[in-house]
């Protein structure tokens, strides 16, 4: 089980941090900067603007300072600030409609039903044609550059819930246990959004990768 | 589609794979996934993409920060220290 | 206890990609994981489950400390690879891949049903574990799960007998 509270190093840097530390300040930029880059920018158009993210949130994490109990842990705790300052930006340039519930509500098909053979065959619900074996691909293409820029576009995209479990989870690697705390969700939920963003993203991979 | 509870089909099987892999399935569903990727190439390549997937996404985690940032970041700091 | 596992040519887990110890002139090491089904732990199977697991590599396990009797495999706490079922090698598995393909056939023909026996002939080139699958499927359409459990029955005593199994 991962620890869901701040452990105890975190709560040292976060008192000394407190105190005004500057070295304490530079070892957390140092640990989280990079990583809450990458969460803003799966809110925001422009790597510009998820810089403004950053330091909007450093400031908003000095200034909660007071008020971080420890409930969660640092890294949970200013994820959720990063999340909460990119999306209200991300809002306001697109103009979606900022979010209300993060409940799953209708059903979604991880993959195109017409992919799978209908009642009357003998197989059905399998395959017509089987998907590819990215096995085969070479690694410099998976872990290439294009391949992520899809990803992150295909993140982006994502409905508001879906992509904030999925950053959570897979970019910023927190724990269900935290993600369901910080975003109010049932652990049904967290299960239901995360298969849902790492399908749409499959579909996004596999439409860049070609061949079925 | 009826549900058998002796297999289950690829559609199913794409549905239970982000719970497989979080190892939240039900033993038994499990189970059946394994027994069903045991004889269906398609599925095994399947799950293979969506682990693919997870770790394309673990990429992301880092992104880089230039100096110029962090001199930023560190001239925000002592403006709040005095303020 | 004595079981089977079935490994993938290369010596490795089918589901886990895990490097067993193989056996030589003697057994391979002992291999420890807490037992939880589907989670972790040793995985085997009795002859009764092997229709369900068949792939390409077979050998025998023997299994220690704590062990769990689930519905359709084994699960311990410990095991290691006695031995190399060398009896099933290619030949082997094509013959039994070919009992499950006439079986089929013969479920098939003998009901008129038409859209399964068209399937049979093409599945054959992906191998004994799916042609047991539509084998057993047919004769579940047929006599529903009784059916179903019979066929595996059948194809398990196939197994048994070809390669010298015991329980």
């Amino acid at each position: 089980m991962s620890s869901v509270t701040v452990t105890r190093d975190e709560a040292d840097l976060v008192e000394r941090l407190r105190g005004g530390d500057e070295a304490a300040f530079e070892t957390l930029i140092e640990s989280y900067s990079g990583l809450m880059l990458s969460v803003a920018r799966s809110y925001v158009k422009t790597r510009a603007v998820a810089e403004e993210v950053l330091q909007d949130a450093w400031l908003a994490v000095l200034q909660g300072l007071e008020r971080f109990e420890g409930r969660s842990s640092l890294k949970t705790w200013i994820i959720s600030i990063v999340i909460n300052i990119a999306r209200t930006r991300g809002a306001r340039e697109a103009r979606t409609v900022p979010f209300a519930s993060l409940a799953p509500e209708h059903q979604e098909a991880a993959v195109d039903p017409d992919r799978f053979r209908g009642a009357g065959d003998a197989f059905p619900g399998h395959w017509w044609a089987y998907p590819a074996n990215w096995n085969e691909r070479p690694e410099e293409v998976i872990l290439g550059r294009e391949t992520l820029e899809v990803v992150t576009t295909a993140i982006e995209q994502l409905p508001d819930a879906q992509r904030a479990v999925i950053t959570m989870r897979d970019i910023a690697g927190c724990s269900p246990e935290e993600v369901c705390e910080t975003l109010a969700l049932t652990e049904g939920n967290q299960r239901v959004l995360l298969h849902r963003a790492r399908s749409r993203v499959r579909a996004a991979l596999e439409r860049h990768l070609g061949g079925a | 589609m009826a549900h058998s509870p002796l297999h289950i089909s690829c559609q199913e099987v794409v549905e239970l794979v982000s719970d497989y892999l979080e190892q939240a399935l039900p033993a038994d569903d499990a189970a059946l996934l394994e027994q069903h990727l045991n004889f269906c190439d398609g599925c095994v390549w399947y799950v293979d993409q969506v682990r693919t997937t997870i770790n394309v996404v673990g990429e992301l985690r880092a992104e880089d920060v230039p100096e110029e940032t962090k001199a930023k970041l560190m001239i925000a700091f002592r403006d709040w220290k005095r303020g | 206890m004595k079981a089977y596992k079935v490994l993938r040519a290369d010596g490795r887990g089918v589901f886990t990609a895990f490097r067993w110890p193989l056996p030589a002139a003697r057994p391979g090491e002992w291999v420890r994981s807490e037992p939880k089904p589907c989670r972790s732990g040793i995985h085997a199977c009795r002859p009764s489950h092997l229709p369900l697991w068949i792939g390409r590599s077979l050998y025998e396990i023997e299994l220690d400390g704590e062990i769990v009797d689930d519905a359709m495999k084994v699960v311990a706490s410990q095991g290691r690879l006695v031995r190399r079922i060398d009896a099933w090698d290619e030949q082997a598995y094509d013959a039994y891949t070919r009992m499950c393909a006439d079986r089929a056939h013969e479920l098939a023909r003998g009901h008129g049903l038409d859209n399964w026996e068209a399937v049979i002939e093409p599945s054959v080139p992906e191998g004994g574990a799916l042609l047991g699958f539509v084998a057993a499927r047919i004769a579940e359409e047929l006599d529903g799960v009784e059916g179903y459990h019979r066929e595996r029955a059948t194809q398990a005593e196939w197994l048994a007998e070809r390669l010298q199994l015991s329980s």
